[in-house]
């Protein structure tokens, strides 16, 4: 609304001024005096208006409750302004680490807001830039949660801009509203591409490799002492229930195919088209209980699997080349 | 990994919310809220404008409930079209007061049944807030004060209603959210009405328009006019006096004088300013101010007679004020009269003339006596007497219910039923005198007037409204005869009660009601109060106010800064009484007895975590390093008794916590 009218360095002064004001949070953000912001909303304008009409009315017709009302309306409006301001002030605001998601999934973000005021407050939005926003209601001391789906269309690291907790109880003549930014990002994979099995001719593939004493594999091979961090699947319970403590089940035997994701076998000319490749090639691998590593220019992750090594891999295909100054949320065009 | 780099340009952006359609409770409460601010005006519309408004509600409730589907658009258009004429052929203006009312009533209906979404919603409430205003052209008496408070306090729980985004809450909390708001707002109101500069109106042009149903004097006076007038209980002025109140039969308030007749009815002649003073005065002056309600016409009502002029108003020359606007807002001033005095010995030859004029075609019997009269008395003085000894001394009767006159009313009258009121007695002397060559002329008014001792003032009603007769001669001027006083002297002596005892007509608080009299009078002072200091305070009022307050409060800055500054303290005491009210509640007694404990331990460094449990907390003491441990478990055991047991905190259990805690020495 006001940003489009200003000048470029004086949009970025207040810019500057607002976010010195406004430091991202690590987690919770408490809606104090310097954080609030008020201004009138269209009706409070279009109320304004109105009130100014009635107060020439007034003096024209010299008719004393035309007074009465004007000065009335009025008042209301100053009642209201603190009333709007007062049903904010005081109310924190927890985000919850945000999941990653996989670009055009919508990216599920969620807020607890609660306070320990005696008084009710009613009709809190939270809205993230003009998309319908969710309300919700605190009682006295109480707190209330809020989840804010959010569409994907980009992939990459991002922080959150752009969402922000608001009211316009009890009149809608005022919206005050505070900015929630989290030190959190929203971890965005790229989007897979679909129909995509390891039998494409584009992975580097190492398959009969063995290895020993490994807990994976065909043939039994012996016990060794439970480490930890190992699945309870390979836990031989027999010996536990002998006596003889925690013990692992190793196999001999052919251990997981491994393979290598590599940039340079693509034959895809863009990048994002690429890295959509890669990240289904990540999941097929995966599912398929296989080793696997990536190569990419200048990044080099190591043959693993497992769910942290997925997501490692995931993390590394979102955020690769990702494009320079495009670390804020947008809406996706829809 | 890159680096979070700080969000740009979203900071200025004040978000829009995208349309909503309005739910159930909002919908049904701008319908009850419209319904609610708009009834009242159904004596004022037109009976097709009231039907509108019904079918649009009902329309807009049932399509609410889902009964009815919604009004197809292209309706829409000659929907407005065929208010706007339907407007225009009934007062042949779309502006104006009652015109523009009727338009804005038919609009706000048309826009009820396309309303859909939260928007058109509040638009509507805003309607509402502005149909308020509405109603004071009409009236601004205390009643449509109270009105205008309930209806704000309404229209306000619909504003809520619509922003609350929670159909659960019920009707009563929002009409008491809405109160509080309402209740709020009335002392800044308050401040905002006394300082907030007041311009002189008005600013532009005004078509004046005439209030419905005013009574009060009219320019023409034939018989029954009067008497019709009378039947009214209305308040026509208020008086307060500056020194004592002269006695009953001396207050005779000067209203139209009637100069021509033309054998039925008695009129005004065209005003004529006074051309040089004529006036010899020989008494002292009665000061005072008058309080007059609206009505309708020009005339200012002043003791017979006035000696000082008011703005905006001149003097005629048979000393008549006259106001250069019709009176349709309350209008106060301050009055200078002699009640002794001689005017209009040096009258005009050709006023004279008018005042002896009379048409020959009627009343032949009374022009005749009239002319017998002239040729048996000499002097003036003693045809006036004879006549005034007629009706004393004859069959002549002062009753509110004279029979009904035909075309010769005079003669009827006088030698025919002998009853009459005062209209029939000063229009009859005045034709006498006419006929005998004596100038005459009738003037009408108010006579007397009912004292209320709760606010030491004069209240003067319709039902006082009298007509006399004044009559020229030669070196004396015009002299006041009151021919009702020969016939019925309790009227002038005691009013009009008194004299019409016997009809069972009483116009006066006192007789009216003689239990709940003196709440009646302090109903009529707070009347008073309310049209002195509330309906009347303008400019200049607010100038004499201020200057008696004595605060140094003297020009427009001043006021403005006063203004700011006890808005701004009143809003401060809002925002500390809400603090303080809506604090977080201290923590319980307990919980604050085994905060010290957790205090003492945290000294020696063992410190419980946040979120661990107390018992958890207590298994991670070393008993070595604590001999009090023991203590300090059952400690722990009793505070989570009282915390979560079925008893509560018992002040029996608080005493042993304390004791208990206070033991132990760390």
């Amino acid at each position: 609304m006001l940003s489009v009218a200003l000048p470029r360095p004086v949009r970025r002064f207040i810019d500057n001024w607002f976010d010195s004001h406004n430091p991202p949070s690590r987690d919770s953000i408490l809606l104090h005096n310097r954080r609030l912001y008020i201004l009138p909303t269209r009706f409070g304008y279009l109320f304004a208006i109105m009130l100014l009409l009635l107060f020439l009315a007034a003096i024209n017709y010299q008719n004393s409750m035309a007074f009465v009302l004007t000065f009335m309306l009025t008042s209301l409006v100053i009642v209201s302004l603190w009333h709007t301001h007062k049903n904010l002030l005081g109310v924190t605001v927890h985000m919850q680490i945000p999941r990653p998601v996989f670009c055009g999934e919508s990216c599920e973000l969620k807020f607890e807001l609660s306070h320990d005021n005696t008084s009710r407050r009613y009709a809190i939005g939270i809205q993230y830039l003009d998309r319908p926003p969710v309300y919700l209601k605190l009682d006295p001391a109480g707190s209330a949660q809020a989840k804010l789906k959010i569409p994907t269309h980009l992939r990459g690291e991002f922080w959150l801009a752009g969402i922000t907790v608001f009211t316009r109880y009890p009149t809608g003549l005022f919206h005050a509203w505070g900015w929630l930014k989290f030190d959190l990002p929203v971890l965005i994979y790229p989007r897979p591409a679909t129909g995509v099995t390891l039998q494409h001719s584009m992975i580097e593939q190492y398959d009969g490799q063995t290895s020993t004493s490994t807990i994976e594999g065909d043939d039994f091979a012996g016990l060794r002492e439970h480490r930890e961090g190992e699945s309870l699947r390979h836990i031989s319970w027999k010996a536990y229930a002998q006596g003889r403590g925690l013990l692992t089940k190793t196999f001999q035997g052919q251990a997981r195919p491994s393979l290598w994701i590599d940039w340079d076998l693509l034959s895809q000319d863009s990048t994002e088209e690429k890295l959509s490749l890669m990240t289904a090639l990540v999941l097929a691998a995966e599912s398929e209980e296989q080793k696997y590593g990536l190569r990419l220019p200048g990044v080099l992750i190591e043959q693993g699997y497992g769910n942290a090594h997925k997501h490692n891999c995931l993390q590394t295909l979102a955020v690769f080349r990702q494009p320079a100054g495009n670390h804020e949320f947008r809406p996706a065009d829809d | 990994m890159t680096s979070p780099t700080p969000a740009v340009s979203q900071n200025l952006a004040m978000r829009s919310i995208p349309q909503e359609v309005t739910g159930r409770a909002g919908v049904f409460a701008v319908c009850f809220c419209f319904l609610f601010s708009i009834a009242p005006h159904f004596v004022n519309l037109p009976i097709w404008v009231i039907i509108i408004v019904l079918i649009a509600l009902v329309w807009r409730s049932l399509q609410n409930i889902g009964m009815i589907g919604e009004l197809p658009k292209w309706m829409l258009i000659p929907l407005v079209l065929f208010g706007g004429v339907g407007v225009f052929a009934e007062y042949w203006t779309i502006v104006g007061r009652d015109a523009g009312l009727a338009l804005l009533t038919v609009m706000t209906s048309f826009k009820f049944l396309e309303s859909r979404r939260h928007r058109d919603m509040l638009i509507l409430v805003f309607l509402c807030y502005f149909l308020i205003a509405t109603h004071f052209l009409f009236s601004q008496s205390i009643p449509t004060a109270v009105m205008m408070f309930v209806t704000l306090v309404v229209i306000t729980a619909t504003l809520i209603t619509l922003n609350q985004r929670d159909d659960s809450v019920s009707v009563k909390k929002r009409l008491q959210s809405s109160a509080r708001l309402v209740t709020l707002s009335v002392p800044l109101m308050l401040i905002l009405f006394v300082l907030v500069p007041r311009i002189p109106g008005p600013l532009w042009g005004l078509q004046s328009e005439q209030r419905g149903g005013v009574t009060g004097l009219s320019d023409r006076m034939s018989p029954g006019k009067i008497s019709n007038l009378i039947r009214s209980n209305e308040v026509a002025f208020r008086v307060e006096f500056e020194g004592d109140i002269p006695a009953q039969s001396e207050l005779y308030w000067r209203g139209p004088v009637m100069a021509s007749y033309d054998g039925f009815s008695w009129s005004q002649t065209p005003r004529r300013s006074r051309s040089r003073p004529d006036l010899v005065l020989s008494a002292p002056p009665v000061d005072y101010t008058v309080t007059l309600e609206p009505n309708g016409e020009h005339w200012l009502l002043a003791l017979d007679i006035p000696t000082r002029m008011i703005k905006d108003s001149i003097m005629t020359g048979d000393y008549q004020l006259i106001s250069k606007q019709e009176i349709n807002d309350l209008k106060r001033y301050s009055m200078q009269s002699r009640l002794a005095y001689q005017i209009g010995i040096d009258e005009t030859a050709g006023y004279l003339a008018t005042t002896l004029e009379y048409p020959d075609r009627y009343n032949p019997e009374t022009l005749e006596y009239g002319k017998s009269l002239a040729l048996l008395f000499d002097r003036p003085e003693e045809i006036v007497e004879e006549v005034l000894k007629m009706f004393r001394e004859q069959e002549y009767y002062y009753t509110l219910r004279p029979p009904a006159l035909g075309n010769n009313s005079v003669d009827e009258f006088l030698f025919g039923t002998r009853r009459g009121f005062c209209e029939h007695y000063a229009g009859a002397f005045a034709l006498l005198m006419r006929s005998a060559g004596i100038p005459a002329r009738v003037v009408t008014g108010y006579q007397g007037g009912e004292y209320n001792q709760v606010g030491n003032y004069l209240i003067v009603r319709q039902s006082d409204a009298h007509a006399w007769a004044e009559v020229w001669i030669e070196n004396r001027g015009w002299l006041r005869v009151d021919p009702t006083a020969a016939v019925s002297p309790s009227r002038i002596e005691n009013g009009i009660d008194e004299a019409l005892a016997d009809e069972q007509s009483s116009f006066r608080i006192q007789n009216r009601n003689p239990v709940f009299g003196n709440l009646l009078y302090s109903w009529d002072n707070l009347q008073h109060s309310w049209n002195d200091w509330v309906l009347n305070y303008d400019d200049r009022k607010q100038r004499n106010f201020l200057q008696k307050l004595d605060l140094g409060i003297e020009n427009w800055s001043d006021m403005i800064f006063a203004l700011v500054f006890l808005l701004l303290l009143v809003t401060a005491l809002y925002w500390l009484i809400a603090w303080y009210r809506e604090r977080p509640p201290r923590p319980q007694a307990y919980e604050m007895m085994f905060n010290r404990l957790l205090k003492k331990l945290s000294k020696r460094g063992f410190r419980k975590q946040p979120a661990e449990d107390t018992r958890a907390f207590l298994a991670r003491l070393p008993q070595g390093e604590l001999p009090q441990r023991d203590q300090i478990a059952a400690i722990v055991e009793l505070y989570n008794r009282i915390k979560y047991g079925r008893h509560g905190a018992s002040a029996r259990a608080l005493d042993t916590l304390r004791s208990m805690i206070n033991s132990v020495r760390i």
